[in-house]
């Protein structure tokens, strides 16, 4: 996790000095062969196991924030990275006929996604660039809560994909917005145990509508 | 309290003497006169502690009762990335000696742009910060700790009692509460069903202070379930009698109780002239932690005392009505009606083992399902008795039968200290929980389930010899060990009781999260022994998680 952090920041602390060094090769359309472009994403995700986090949480849309890479490759192509978060204080529950009691204990948890995919970037025009990709997403789940034993808590990771499509707009020569829909496959970390258990619901990823903001061209 | 004992010691030996010399020589008849209770008239309760034959304790009738309980803190707080829960908004720093107050300001405002500092705390070598509730406090303590400056710094981390009541017997005699785990449930919710109304549907509870005047007839022993040493015949009639009454103090003030109904004597106070109600309600709601006898479930509970069961000197004293099953199912209806959230059903018969299909065969009760499927409807938890015959041919019982068939009602068997199967715990296919009943089968003592009651030496003079048959006294208390599927049946009620209160509000619910969260024993899954497996408090109350 920390290892994904820090490259994140190191790739996102170089991007600016990589697209300096390559605005001599711009070609007639003034966009660059290679071009490092950080960005900031925030995300709506419906969570895949949306009867669990309701119960926990009173409701199965929840907010990520994050940020990463995307490398844009010439010829449309890019790749990409970035680290996201989600953390936040619900109530532990049972569940029973598929009715959730909250109980009132706090329960925080903590969801880190760190993303890599690739994609292509379709030119409709200089300003409208629909683009699609697909990767892998490596999620870190954390959940505690109060009147814990020792094995109580979760700390667990897990491998899945995702496919993402949408379209970028620029704004601005140097800053383009993205907005897409981005599905994540999470298997692995829900479903043995607690109320996603009972709900029969073992996929931590989810359909997340994003808003990335992109520096670079 | 003493202001009013001469004013009381007063007007009770006034009555004493008015029925007594009143009806001198009117002798027995064969009227049947309404209880007549003068509630509030009557002295404390003698307290004998526990009654046994090698232990004695001080007396202590003038004891105040005393709730030492705190209730959970409103503040919000969070939890780390340590698990770990605190106080959001500060954090602790200690500085290295020697640093400047400007020079603890600027560290300060590195670590945290809403950090401030106010004088330091009394009895402390370290300083406060203030923080903004928003932020992350053990972020803050640890980019404070990296600072050359600061000794250490961390987090307000909350502390919680590890709460284990200081009631005497409950370390020395209570094994069944830490058999649930109950210990780690009142750290989840130290109120302890504080907001529940929980009726005891039995032979009353020694709630209030009281002077009974009634007459005492003739009647026959017929040594039936009497000791051995039981002399059969007749007892003679003992005339109008003033019967001294007191409440059991560790069942808390008569504040504490809620719409009493008596079914047996069709008044509204349902005195126990039994002993059984009073040790049952004990289990489920003594008061707890304030130093004083037995600890219970769920201390924080109101009772409703629902009488439906007639005891003996009910029934020497002339009560014109019995624990059948009518009254058995008004009382239950009552108790749905009158705000009962949670039902304790220490009583039972046998039955037929096939009511659930041919309800209407002889010995079965459509009377007393339709109760309890009404009580569910309104709301209410039942958990009933699941019987003590195993050893008498094991027939099934009625109520706990009806139970199986009822989502939001359970029944329950007996376990010993050992968590085995009580020798007297009827069996069946009906049983869905099993619960601390106790075995008196080599633990003697040890394997009671104490809780306080009359002292019978003072109550069964019905079991003496005719010679010394005599008017018996319900002012004196003491702590008895009983054991049975009655006494199982209360923990299971106390912790459904704390369910309601931490959020399962639903009957059936509430049944699914106690067997959900039940210890398997026994064969694996469900088994006819153990139901479900022996209740765990802490599980239950705690819930699920997400993953876990």
């Amino acid at each position: 996790m920390r290892l994904a952090i820090a490259l994140f920041l190191a790739l996102a602390l170089a991007a600016p000095l990589g697209a300096q060094t390559r605005r001599s090769t711009v070609g007639s359309d003034d966009t660059p062969a290679v071009s490092f472009r950080p960005f900031f994403v925030g995300a709506a995700q419906q969570l895949a196991a949306k009867n669990t986090f309701k119960a926990v949480f009173g409701q199965s849309v929840q907010p990520f924030w994050g940020g990463g890479l995307q490398v844009a490759l010439g010829g449309g192509i890019y790749i990409e990275i970035g680290v996201s978060r989600f953390k936040k204080t619900g109530q532990r529950a049972f569940v029973n006929n598929g009715q959730a009691f909250p109980l009132g204990i706090p329960l925080t948890a903590t969801i880190t996604p760190v993303e890599v995919s690739g994609g292509y970037r379709f030119r409709v025009s200089p300003r409208v660039l629909p683009y699609a990709g697909a990767g892998i997403s490596r999620y870190a789940y954390i959940e505690t809560s109060d009147f814990a034993d020792a094995g109580e808590n979760v700390d667990a990771t897990h491998t899945g994909f995702l496919v993402v499509g949408g379209v970028e707009l620029r704004v601005h020569r140097w800053v383009g917005v993205g907005v897409d829909f981005q599905y994540t496959h999470i298997p692995g970390i829900l479903g043995s145990g607690g109320v996603s258990k009972e709900l029969g619901e073992n996929d931590l990823g989810g359909t997340a509508l994003r808003v990335k903001v992109l520096v670079g061209r | 309290m003493p202001s009013f004992r001469v004013p009381l010691v007063l007007i009770a030996l006034s009555v004493g003497f008015v029925e007594i010399f009143g009806v001198a020589g009117r002798g027995q008849t064969a009227d049947i006169a309404p209880l007549d209770v003068v509630v509030g008239l009557g002295l404390p309760a003698v307290d004998r502690g526990v009654i046994s034959g090698s232990s004695r304790v001080p007396d202590s009738p003038e004891t105040r009762v005393r709730r030492s309980i705190r209730l959970s803190s409103a503040t919000p707080d969070r939890i780390g990335a340590s698990g770990v829960r605190y106080v959001p908004g500060r954090v602790i720093v200690k500085f290295r000696d020697g640093v400047s107050t400007p020079a603890r300001l600027s560290t300060l405002s590195i670590a945290s742009r809403t950090a401030s500092m106010s004088e330091r705390p009394a009895y402390a070598n370290f300083d406060v910060v203030r923080i903004d509730t928003s932020e992350d406090a053990e972020a803050v303590a640890q980019a404070l700790g990296q600072r050359p400056d600061v000794e250490y710094a961390q987090a307000a981390y909350r502390l919680h009692t590890e709460f284990k009541p200081n009631d005497p017997y409950y370390a020395t005699r209570q094994w069944n509460l830490p058999l649930i785990d109950l210990e780690r449930a009142w750290d989840i919710q130290p109120q302890a069903g504080s907001s529940i109304t929980v009726a005891v549907v039995d032979t009353g509870i020694a709630y209030t202070n009281a002077t009974i005047t009634q007459t005492a007839g003739a009647w026959v022993e017929g040594c039936v379930d009497r000791a051995p040493d039981c002399v059969p015949g007749p007892r003679p009639a003992l005339g109008r009698l003033t019967l001294p009454y007191a409440a059991a103090p560790q069942l808390g003030a008569i504040s504490r109780f809620v719409a009493p109904h008596d079914f047996i004597w069709d008044t509204s106070t349902p005195l126990d002239l039994d002993g059984h109600g009073t040790h049952v309600s004990g289990t489920i709601g003594q008061l707890t932690n304030d130093g004083i006898g037995t600890a219970g479930v769920a201390f924080g509970v109101k009772l409703m005392p629902v009488k439906v069961i007639d005891g003996d000197w009910d029934d020497i004293l002339g009560a014109p009505n019995f624990g059948t099953d009518d009254i058995v199912a008004r009382g239950i209806r009552y108790a749905a009606d009158n705000g009962a959230k949670v039902l304790n059903l220490s009583i039972g018969r046998s039955s037929p083992s096939d009511c659930g299909t041919r309800p209407t065969q002889a010995g079965c009760s459509p009377i007393i399902e339709d109760a309890v499927r009404y009580a569910v409807s309104k709301g209410a938890f039942l958990a009933v008795a699941g019987g003590n015959d195993f050893e008498d041919g094991n027939p099934t019982q009625l109520i706990p039968e009806i139970c199986s068939r009822v989502n939001g009602c359970v029944s329950v068997a007996a376990v010993d200290p050992l968590k085995q199967h009580s020798f007297f715990s009827s069996t069946g296919s009906w049983i869905e929980l099993a619960a601390p009943g106790g075995s008196n089968r080599g633990f003697s003592e040890g394997g009671f389930i104490w809780q306080q009651t009359f002292d019978f030496k003072y109550t069964d003079t019905f079991l003496q010899p005719p010679a010394r048959y005599d008017a018996p006294r319900f002012d004196v208390l003491g702590y008895i060990g009983y054991i049975g599927t009655s006494q199982a049946t209360p923990h299971v009620v106390g912790v459904a009781a704390m369910l309601m209160q931490q959020g399962i509000t639903d009957p059936a619910a509430v049944e699914a999260a106690l067997e959900k969260f039940a210890t398997d024993l026994g064969d694996p899954g469900r088994d006819s022994l153990y139901g479900f497996g022996l209740i765990n408090a802490r599980n239950a109350l705690r819930g699920l998680g997400i993953g876990k």
